[in-house]
């Protein structure tokens, strides 16, 4: 988490982030997959909507989360849940849900408090240390964005219909954005062949 | 910080709890139905090649499917890696390192 995090303040800073703007996005955002996908497009100028929405479609799996997690919070005051509910997180609760069914609630915690830290720090050491290097093209940096996005989902690609979504996706994104400017071929392609997949597949035991 | 980039940030971080918050709250005992779960567990799987292959393939804008674009052999690197369920920041690092050195000695 903390060397996630550390290359995630790195390649920020080196797309022009500044020191505050990153420690803002990793204490009020919290979600790092989003954080990757939101620092390219601010760096290439893109409308703050489009990053919003993006961002959106991005982190929907958290209602998935979130309501697998609600059993277990049951008797908690609705105050508190109001600020868990930010501490959701793929990590904490892939933990949190390994262990038990309905998940601990003061594991899951434990858990949330472990990863903020850790999130937060690796983004100001990357960030200090991404300060220092000048050209990051020279360094083949500009590509870890795209990596990042195409190791995060090669390792989730489980059934065969999930590798059609995944390809479906790519090359409709790619005949999106090849005719129409800007980012929306990003969430229009996300949606429509995930919902497509959602319609054929056959869904899965929880 | 500049004014765009914190309407950018509030506003992300807005959306992102709307997808937190709700269900959370609303304590309820029914597990989403099953085709919901489904979908919502795409969406990333979607998402995120919907992003990174426009990013490879089509840089500026124009179409660069071509052995000299340093990028494809990155992702090759990277998804290989990965395949070989190979640590997730080693193939990215891999595919970085590939980039970096194609763009070097200029192949």
């Amino acid at each position: 988490m903390f060397v996630y995090a550390t290359v995630w303040g790195g390649l920020a800073r080196q797309a022009g982030l500044s020191l505050g703007e990153i420690v803002l996005m990793c204490l009020i955002v919290t979600a790092g997959a989003s954080q990757f996908v939101a620092v390219p497009m601010i760096a290439a100028g893109a409308p703050p909507l489009a990053v919003i929405v993006t961002t959106y479609v991005v982190n929907m799996r958290h209602y998935l989360m979130a309501a697998t997690l609600a059993p277990a919070f049951r008797g908690f005051p609705r105050r508190w849940l109001a600020l868990i509910a930010h501490g959701v997180n793929d990590e904490s609760f892939a933990l949190a849900a390994a262990r038990r069914n309905p998940p601990d609630p003061w594991f899951f915690l434990g858990s949330v408090a472990a990863v903020y830290g850790s999130f937060i720090a690796g983004a100001l050491v990357g960030a200090v240390l991404g300060g220092l290097v000048s050209d990051p093209a020279r360094y083949g940096l500009d590509f870890a964005f795209p990596a990042v996005f195409l190791a995060l989902v090669a390792v989730q690609l489980k059934r065969r219909g999930d590798w059609a979504v995944a390809g479906g996706a790519a090359l409709l994104a790619l005949a999106i954005a090849w005719r129409v400017p800007g980012n929306w071929h990003i969430v229009i392609a996300g949606l429509v062949a995930s919902g497509l997949g959602a319609l054929v597949m056959q869904p899965e035991d929880p | 910080m500049r004014a765009g980039v914190l309407v950018t940030i509030v506003g992300m971080a807005a959306a992102t709890y709307l997808t937190r918050a709700p269900l959370l709250l609303a304590l309820s005992d029914r597990a989403l139905r099953p085709p919901l779960r489904l979908w919502l567990r795409l969406i990333p799987l979607a998402v995120l090649p919907a992003l990174a292959i426009p990013l490879v393939l089509l840089p500026d804008g124009r179409p660069a499917l071509t052995p000299s674009n340093p990028q494809l052999w990155g992702t090759l690197v990277v998804l290989a890696l990965t395949a070989a369920r190979a640590n997730l920041l080693l193939s990215v690092a891999a595919g970085v390192v590939v980039v970096a050195a194609l763009r070097h000695f200029g192949l």
